[in-house]
């Protein structure tokens, strides 16, 4: 079952000298079981999108498609809970989110409201927190004590607590280190393969786009420019040119080798990979 | 929470728009005191057609306007109450066994909505046109005066400012943290009582943790920049009156002469 945008258009503050088109009639189609990466510049929709996949905002024109549930403008959806226990949405600073005495309550907090028992609502919370790789002398402590990457794995273990269908994160890593953002994508792609989520990641981060995710939907002035695989994308410099993007490692090395006469053709993504590549040509 | 138009700037080009706000102010002031001289019914159609003018002259939609009263809704319908069920005067228009609604009662809150009426228009169409920075800046000036009574009028103003200058924000951090709650389940409309006083702690104590935080950011910002309360420093912008603040300061004192003859009359 896809999740599928059609014709969706969002206008915020309809009618007011402060109307703002954010979406323009979007035709999209998100496969179940990728991870989807979705880029674009400031101001390009990503986040008006992505909050209409558990119906935070409805559209203003079209229907949205996800899961079972359909979300047209003309009708006033109820019963959202369901949708939004399987459409688990990550905010961008998630960490602002945390309130509860303790971080395994606070991590409690989304099962228990989608009617697990308490104890059944403990347990989902250890297993998100073990996850996220919080270690269990931490379960009793106040989550407002944390360091700031550890915050945000305690409030991203809130959402995977809920057991959510589809996972989508709104800049899951702004402002972590190197080593915490690899930890954390590191997470995302293996619930993607393992627990078979589907995940749609809003990233402004070309390295973890062409290293984690499978597509890429590129959004422009509230318009869907392109929605391709990773390796096509990137694959077609053209692309990245255009939208002013600088390339992933790898792809700048290729390119480079091009120009010095050395072409590797092979959608390869680990220097060790593009290392051998290299080999090959050179002992031939 | 979109929709709340009370105190709301509203950025359009009208001759209001660009009165001195220290003028403004002042004309608020005077017509807010017309308001509560009664004047009977004239009086009120006298400050109404200048009101409405007002608002008209500032190119502010009615329909702004009405909606900024929407909060003030419950308040009328209260009063309205209220007062049926003191007043005991007048005479009867409908009486159910033992209980009469009187004429009075009617009237008396006719009177008060009106009044709330008109002054939720002036003070709208107040706050519509003036840039909240700009307000402040009219009170510091206004405040400079009472300086010999030790009012601190550049402290009062700086804080009225950087109130205003949250309000938005503190917003708009409402609305996200509503939104990730509600994305882990939260519903703050159904729901039984326990469930909805752990909806409102979701989001209470996130919106408190994150305003001292900012307030805190603020407070180092400033520090840093060398701000001193009390110190004198020039301004960037410098208020200065003009032929129109003039003329409105001369038809709102007008307005408030003729509605005390009205009432002596």
């Amino acid at each position: 079952m896809p999740i599928k945008f059609e014709k969706v258009s969002h206008i915020y503050s309809d009618g007011s000298p402060f109307t703002y088109t954010a979406l323009k009639e979007i035709d999209l189609e998100i496969i179940e079981g990728k991870m989807t990466a979705i880029i674009g510049a400031t101001g390009s929709g990503k986040s008006t999108l992505v909050q209409h996949l558990n119906a935070l905002l409805l559209p203003t024109s079209g229907k949205v498609e996800v899961l079972d549930r359909i979300i047209a403008s003309d009708e006033k959806p109820t019963k959202l809970k369901s949708l939004r226990k399987n459409v688990g949405l990550v905010f961008q600073f998630p960490e602002y989110q945390l309130f509860e005495e303790t971080i395994i309550k606070d991590v409690a907090f989304g099962p228990k409201n989608f009617e697990f028992s308490e104890e059944e609502a403990i347990a989902k919370a250890k297993k998100a927190l073990a996850m996220v790789d919080i270690d269990p002398s931490y379960y009793d402590k106040s989550p407002l004590d944390l360091s700031g990457g550890q915050k945000r794995r305690v409030a991203i273990a809130g959402i995977l607590a809920m057991d959510p269908k589809v996972i989508v994160l709104d800049e899951p890593t702004a402002g972590l280190d190197p080593q915490g953002a690899k930890a954390i994508m590191e997470l995302f792609k293996k619930l993607n393969k393992e627990y078979n989520k589907t995940i749609i990641i809003v990233s402004h981060d070309m390295e973890h786009v062409f290293n984690y995710c499978d597509d890429v939907v590129v959004l422009d002035h509230g318009n869907v420019r392109c929605h391709l695989s990773v390796d096509q994308f990137f694959k077609d410099s053209n692309w990245c040119e255009q939208l002013h993007i600088i390339p992933p490692f790898i792809i700048q090395a290729k390119e480079l080798l091009k120009n010095r006469g050395i072409e590797i053709t092979k959608d390869i993504k680990t220097v060790d990979e593009l290392a051998e590549e290299i080999a090959k040509k050179v002992i031939k | 929470m979109g929709s709340f138009t009370l105190g709301k700037y509203l950025p359009l080009n009208s001759c209001i728009h660009k009165l001195d706000p220290r003028a403004k102010i002042i004309a608020m002031l005077i017509v807010l005191i017309a308001i509560f001289i009664p004047a009977g019914w004239l009086g009120y159609g006298l400050i109404a057609l200048a009101v409405i003018s007002l608002i008209f002259m500032a190119k502010l939609s009615l329909k702004f306007v009405i909606k900024a009263m929407k909060p003030m809704l419950f308040m009328m319908v209260f009063l309205l109450v209220i007062n049926i069920l003191v007043v005991k005067s007048g005479t009867i228009i409908l009486s159910i066994g033992s209980f009469a609604i009187y004429t009075d009662a009617i009237i008396q809150t006719l009177y008060i909505v009106v009044r709330l009426v008109l002054m939720i228009m002036i003070t709208t169409a107040l706050t519509a046109t003036t840039k909240p920075l700009d307000l402040t800046l009219g009170i510091e000036d206004l405040l400079k005066p009472f300086a010999r009574f030790k009012v601190p009028s550049h402290e009062i103003a700086m804080l009225i400012s950087i109130a205003l200058r949250f309000i938005p924000d503190l917003i708009e951090e409402t609305q996200r943290i509503m939104k990730a709650q509600t994305s882990r389940g939260v519903d703050l409309k159904e729901g039984k009582l326990k469930e909805k006083v752990m909806a409102i702690l979701s989001l209470i104590v996130p919106l408190f943790v994150s305003a001292f935080q900012r307030a805190e950011d603020l407070a180092n910002a400033m520090e840093a920049r060398g701000y001193a309360p009390g110190a004198t420093r020039t301004r960037y912008k410098v208020l200065k009156m003009e032929r129109n603040d003039y003329i409105l300061l001369v038809v709102s004192f007008v307005l408030c002469i003729a509605l005390i003859i009205l009432a002596i009359l």
